[in-house]
C-alpha cells in the first residue's frame, strides 16, 4: 500500500529544510534570529501535523514504515526538541555566524531522521533513517568552521560514528544471513523457528548490532565520542545531541527489540544487562571528576542511558506484559529526561550567552547575578538525580519498578545506588551557583524573552511530570501498546 | 560453484582487517580506509547471502547498493571535515587533534 499521506510531518520538515536555504539565498540580509523563530514556527506546525495521526489505526507503508501511536509519540518529541533547539540557537548563532540557514535545515532533517527511526519496521529503512540523523549531527557538531574544537569534535564523532555504523551493518548482514529477510516481522518469525542451539553467528550478529546501537545512544564502552562532541559542538547542538540522538536511538531499539528480537531473547538479554551495568557505573563515576559543565552533562547523560537500558534488558527477561510495562516506563523516563535536559540547557545557554564560559566554576555566583537561571538549573539537576517532586523521581520509580524482575534485581540495585552517587556531582554545581560570590565585575543581567519563556515552561514541565505523571504516563502507555498489538506475531519465546 | 562459507570467511577477514586499521592507525584518512574495508565486508556478505539464500528477491542486493551509497556519502563528509581541520592546524593525525581530552 502506497499511502503517501502518512508522512505529512516529514514533508513539512524536509520541505522547510530546503525552503530555509532558499530564503537565506534570496534575502541574505535577513536577521539570523528571524530564521530561528521561523523554524520554531515550522516545528510547531510539524508538531500539530504529527498529533493529527494520534489514535488512528496503525498504517503500514510498503511493509517498511509504520505510522502508529509509537511513531506519533516520537514525532511529537522530535518536533518539540527541534522547537526548543531553535529558540536556544537564535541569539547564539546570530552573534557567531553569517550563514545560519544550513544549521536550521540540518536540524530539521535530523528531526525527520529521528521520526523515521521510530517508524521503521525494516532494517535497511531503519539504518538509512539512523544515518540521516547521524550525518546531520556530524555537520552540526562541526558547524563553526573556524573553531578548532568544533572541528575536532566533529572529526572524532564522524570517525567513531562510521566505525559504529559499520559494526551495526555487519551485524545486520549476519542477521540477514541467518534469517534471509530484513523486515522485523520476518526476522522475528525466522528467529523463533531457528533450529539448533545458540550459535556463533547469532551471538556475533547481536553483539555487533548492540555495539552499533550502543554507540548511537552513547552506552559504555561505546561512549568515547560523547564527552568530546558535547564539549566541542555549539551549545544548542549539545542540548540537541543529548536529547534527540538518545531518544531516536531508543525509538529504534524499542521497536527492533519488541518486534524483531523478542522471539529469541536468550542471545541478547545478558548482553544488554551487562552494557547497562557498565554504563551506569562508569558514567556516574567519571562524572564526579569533571570540571566542565558540558562534559559533566555528557557523563551524567551516559549514566541516564544506563538507567534507560535497564528496561530494555527487562524486555528480554519478562513476558509480554512485563515488556509492555517496561516499554511504557522507558518512554516516560525518556520524556522526563528530555524535558529536564532541555530546561537545564535553556538556562545554561542564557548564562553562557552572558559569560562565554562553560566550566562549572564559570557558573559561580549565578544565584546572585541571575537567580531565575540558577533555580532552573538546580531543578533540572535535582530531576536528573531523581529527587521527589521533580520528573526524574517519578519516572525512575516507574522504570525501576517495571524492570524489577528476579533476574535483574542486581542491576536495579546498581542503578539505585548510582542515583545517590550522582547527587554528589550535581550538588557540586549547585555549590558553585549558591555558595560562592560572583566573579569581580559581574552584575545582574537580563535574559532574552524567548530563552526565559523556554526555561520557565520546561521547568514547570519538569515539576508537572514529577508531581502529576499520570497524563504523560497514559500517553507513553498508549504509544507502548502500539508496539505490542500490531502484527500477527504474539509475544512468544521460542521453544528449545 | 564457490561455497558460501568462502565468501563469509573472506568477508570476516576483510572486516577484521578493517577493525584493525581503525584501531591501530592514527591518521584520519587511514582510519577512514579501515571503515571502508569494514563496509566492503558488509556489502560482500549481503551479495553472497542474497544469491545463495534468497535468490528470488533482491533485498540483499538492494542493501548492498545502499551500503555503497551511504559509505560514499560518509567518506565525502568525513574528508571535508579532515580538510577543514588540516587547514586549521596542518595535520591529519588523529593524535595531534587533542584539543579535547579523551
Amino acid at each position: 500500500m502506497r499511502d503517501y499521506s502518512l508522512f505529512v510531518p516529514e514533508y513539512i520538515a524536509a520541505g522547510a529544510a530546503i525552503a530555509i536555504v532558499a530564503i537565506e539565498l534570496i534575502w541574505p540580509r535577513l536577521r539570523k534570529d528571524v530564521l530561528a523563530y521561523l523554524m520554531a514556527a515550522v516545528s510547531l506546525g510539524w508538531l500539530a501535523a504529527s498529533l493529527a495521526y494520534l489514535g488512528r489505526d496503525p498504517k503500514e507503508f510498503m511493509g517498511v514504515l509504520v505510522v502508529d501511536d509509537f511513531t506519533t509519540y516520537f514525532r511529537a518529541l522530535a518536533a518539540g526538541i527541534v522547537f526548543v533547539t531553535c529558540l536556544l540557537s537564535a541569539q547564539y548563532l546570530r552573534r557567531r555566524t553569517r550563514e545560519a540557514s544550513e544549521y536550521y535545515g540540518l536540524l530539521l532533517t535530523a528531526g525527520a531522521g529521528m521520526s523515521l527511526m521510530a517508524a521503521a519496521r525494516e532494517l535497511l529503512t531503519a539504518y538509512l533513517a539512523l544515518e540521516l540523523l547521524s550525518f546531520s549531527l556530524y555537520i552540526l557538531v562541526g558547524f563553526f568552521r573556524r573553531d578548532l574544537k568544533s572541528n575536532e569534535a566533529s572529526l572524532k564523532y564522524v570517525l567513531l560514528g562510521g566505525f559504529a555504523s559499520a559494526m551495526l551493518l555487519y551485524g545486520i548482514s549476519l542477521l540477514y544471513g541467518l534469517t534471509g529477510n530484513t523486515t522485523y516481522d520476518a526476522v522475528a518469525e525466522a528467529l523463533a523457528n531457528r533450529s539448533g542451539d545458540t550459535d556463533v553467528a547469532a551471538i556475533a550478529a547481536f553483539v555487533l548490532i548492540i555495539a552499533g546501537l550502543g554507540f548511537k545512544v552513547s552506552a559504555v564502552p561505546f561512549h568515547t565520542w560523547a564527552p568530546d562532541a558535547y564539549t566541542g559542538a555549539p551549545v544548542p547542538i549539545t542540548a540537541f545531541l543529548s536529547t534527540a540522538s538518545k531518544a531516536a536511538g531508543f525509538a529504534l531499539i524499542l521497536r527492533l527489540f519488541t518486534n524483531a528480537f523478542h522471539t529469541d531473547p536468550e542471545e541478547w538479554r545478558w548482553l544488554v544487562a551487562v552494557v547497562a551495568a557498565l554504563t551506569i557505573v562508569f558514567g556516574n563515576l567519571v562524572a564526579i571528576q569533571q570540571t566542565n559543565f558540558r562534559r559533566l552533562i555528557a557523563y551524567s547523560s551516559i549514566g541516564q542511558v544506563g538507567y534507560m537500558l535497564v528496561p530494555v534488558a527487562a524486555l528480554g527477561y519478562g513476558d509480554g506484559e512485563i515488556a509492555h510495562a517496561a516499554t511504557a516506563a522507558l518512554l516516560l523516563h525518556l520524556t522526563g529526561y528530555i524535558i529536564s535536559t532541555l530546561a537545564a540547557f535553556s538556562a545554561f545557554q542564557a548564562a553562557y550567552d552572558r559569560t562565554g564560559d562553560d566550566t562549572i566554576p564559570g557558573l559561580r555566583g549565578l544565584a546572585e547575578t541571575q537567580p531565575f537561571l540558577a533555580m532552573v538549573i538546580t531543578i533540572s539537576l535535582f530531576s536528573f538525580a531523581g529527587l521527589p517532586v521533580f520528573a526524574g523521581f517519578a519516572t525512575k520509580l516507574f522504570m525501576f519498578q517495571a524492570s524489577a524482575l528476579p533476574e535483574l534485581m542486581w542491576l536495579v540495585g546498581i542503578a539505585v545506588a548510582a542515583s545517590f552517587v550522582s547527587l554528589y556531582y550535581y550538588l557540586m554545581v549547585m555549590r558553585q551557583m549558591y555558595l560562592f560570590d560572583p566573579p569581580e565585575g559581574a552584575s545582574r543581567f537580563r535574559v532574552t524573552p524567548a530563552l526565559w519563556a523556554a526555561a520557565a515552561a520546561l521547568m514547570l514541565g519538569t515539576i508537572f511530570v514529577g508531581a502529576y505523571p499520570q497524563p504523560l504516563f497514559d500517553a507513553a502507555d498508549g504509544a507502548a501498546s502500539a508496539l505490542f498489538q500490531e502484527g500477527a506475531a504474539p509475544h512468544q519465546v521460542r521453544e528449545r | 560453484m564457490v561455497p558460501l562459507e568462502n565468501y563469509v570467511a573472506l568477508s570476516g577477514i576483510l572486516f577484521a582487517l578493517g577493525v584493525y586499521a581503525v584501531l591501530a592507525r592514527r591518521n584520519a584518512i587511514l582510519v577512514l580506509m579501515g571503515i571502508e574495508l569494514m563496509l566492503n565486508a558488509v556489502s560482500l556478505n549481503f551479495a553472497a547471502f542474497a544469491s545463495y539464500l534468497d535468490p528470488d528477491r533482491v533485498t540483499g542486493a538492494v542493501f548492498a547498493v545502499f551500503v555503497i551509497t551511504v559509505a560514499a556519502a560518509e567518506v565525502g563528509l568525513a574528508l571535508a571535515i579532515v580538510i577543514r581541520l588540516f587547514r586549521l592546524r596542518a595535520t591529519s593525525n588523529v593524535d595531534e587533534a587533542a584539543e579535547l581530552k579523551w
